[in-house]
């Protein structure tokens, strides 16, 4: 038990430590990946917790969605390599006093909500799956697929906004033509 | 114990696996050269390129060695002879191998070269024509075994390998498998004769000797995962398990490299649209037919 808080705490505090990291460098793709390696270490406390499946899951899922948003951070900013001593914070008031709030609540959440009984001993990790599986094609399932339709859609609508548009003025009668 | 029978056998096969490319490059077999090139990389100078994200240009060589190694982890090579039987061990294959992809962004972001990017953010478009082709096809397997267990996915192949269960999923795990190694055909990530080594260009002495270590192990480990999906791992007559796992992932590695040498070099934009009009339509159906056999055949 004592082992586990401690791992727990310990990757706690690397996940807040690369997510601190994030900011503090001007290269894109550092700011990235240390965001990446936030989200594995938020992994590796699913594992700590001994939820294995949703903790080899989240690290597996971060690796690539996070690689894959380095290139878009990359290719949008107009200083990716952080050579110009860009600063990577702005609106800095407004965000210590967001960011103060948002804390204070999540903490607040944290220990005055009613978490029911802690679970003695977790079950069986294949078990566990077995029961996830269960409940996304079960109760869960209706909010899953709403979320993973919306998801889609959003993705082809924005990848249909970044498809430039031709027209038939832009290209003339050669292209109509053809 | 098993940590280092596992690691004995990673590292011998990757040996024997050089041994082999050589052999089939050179036409001639010497089993000592690729000691030798080895030693002889940390003989030489280690050059750093001018303003380098010191810490990526380190850390990659290391980080692709070490989530190789650790795809290998939950790859049973006989029974009880696995470093971790995870209860989601197919997935966790998939797991350390997507951090190959971070690994070679590193690789190519780290030493500050333009041939070097280009060949690490090929591998990321590389990445999104194959991944969904090695996934799909696990999921398969896992059905077929109803467990993410790799011991139990090989149990499951006592009487029937997959290959033959599931011809479908087999060949388009072993194409993906060869894109996520990034051999030849799907090498331009490193492309030797266009980006002047691309993702290596700017590697020397001991941290190239790692990067092209970690390289054999990948296809190793690769090579062990298509064995224990699709070959029916430590299944064989006469000869002991360990024995026919090693035989089949060697088979395989070498079967990869074959390939390599006769196919055409593809293209990764054309690779992902063949990857997403045919392959994933492909693997759709394979978990269909898969599916069908299970509810139809007892």
């Amino acid at each position: 038990m004592y082992a586990q808080a401690f791992f727990v705490a310990v990757f706690g505090l690397a996940a807040i430590g690369f997510g601190v990291a994030v900011f503090r460098t001007s290269s894109m793709v550092r700011s990235a990946l240390a965001l990446l390696f936030s989200q594995t270490a938020v992994g590796c406390m699913f594992l700590a917790m001994q939820t294995e499946f949703l903790g080899v899951l989240q690290i597996m899922m971060m690796a690539t969605e996070m690689s894959i948003m380095t290139i878009f951070m990359v290719m949008f900013m107009m200083d990716p390599g952080g050579l110009g001593g860009m600063d990577m914070s702005h609106q800095k008031r407004f965000s210590l006093g967001a960011g103060a709030i948002a804390a204070s609540v999540a903490i607040a959440v944290a220990l005055l909500a009613d978490w029911g009984p802690v679970t003695a001993e977790a079950p069986d990790a294949a078990m566990q799956t077995r029961a996830l599986g269960i409940e996304l094609l079960g109760r869960s399932m209706l909010i899953f697929e709403t979320a993973g339709v919306t998801i889609l859609t959003a993705m082809i609508a924005a990848t249909a906004v970044a498809i430039p548009v031709h027209t038939l003025a832009d290209n003339g009668d050669k292209e109509a033509s053809e | 114990m098993t940590v280092a029978v596992v690691l004995v056998a990673l590292l011998g096969s990757a040996w024997l696996l050089a041994v082999i490319e050589a052999w089939l490059t050179t036409g001639r077999l010497r089993p000592v050269a690729p000691l030798l090139a080895g030693l002889s990389h940390l003989g030489r100078e280690s050059l750093l390129p001018r303003k380098p994200d010191r810490l990526f240009f380190e850390t990659a060589p290391v980080l692709l060695l070490v989530v190789a190694v650790l795809g290998a982890a939950v790859l049973p090579l006989a029974p009880g002879l696995v470093i971790a039987d995870l209860a989601t061990g197919a997935l966790f294959v998939n797991t350390a191998l997507a951090y190959v992809l971070v690994a070679l962004i590193m690789a190519g972001w780290g030493p500050n070269g333009a041939y070097a990017m280009i060949g690490g953010w090929r591998f990321l478009g590389q990445l999104i024509a194959y991944a969904m082709l090695i996934v799909m096809p696990i999921t398969a397997v896992a059905m077929r075994a109803e467990s993410l267990l790799t011991t139990t996915i090989v149990g499951s192949q006592e009487g029937l390998w997959n290959i033959v269960y599931q011809p479908l999923g087999f060949v388009l795990f072993f194409i993906a498998a060869m894109a996520l190694a990034f051999r030849a055909p799907f090498d331009l990530p490193t492309a030797a004769g266009e980006l002047a080594g691309g993702v290596d260009a700017e590697y020397t002495g001991v941290r190239l000797a790692v990067l092209r270590l970690a390289r054999l192990v990948l296809v190793v480990t690769l090579a062990a995962a298509t064995t224990v999906f699709y070959l029916g791992g430590w299944h064989g007559p006469l000869l002991p398990p360990w024995a026919w796992s090693l035989i089949k992932t060697l088979a395989v590695a070498v079967s990869m490299l074959l390939a390599g040498r006769y196919l055409p070099r593809i293209r990764e934009a054309d690779l992902m649209r063949w990857c997403w009009t045919l392959g994933i339509p492909l693997a759709l159906l394979n978990i269909f037919i898969v599916g069908l056999l299970i509810l139809v055949v007892p």
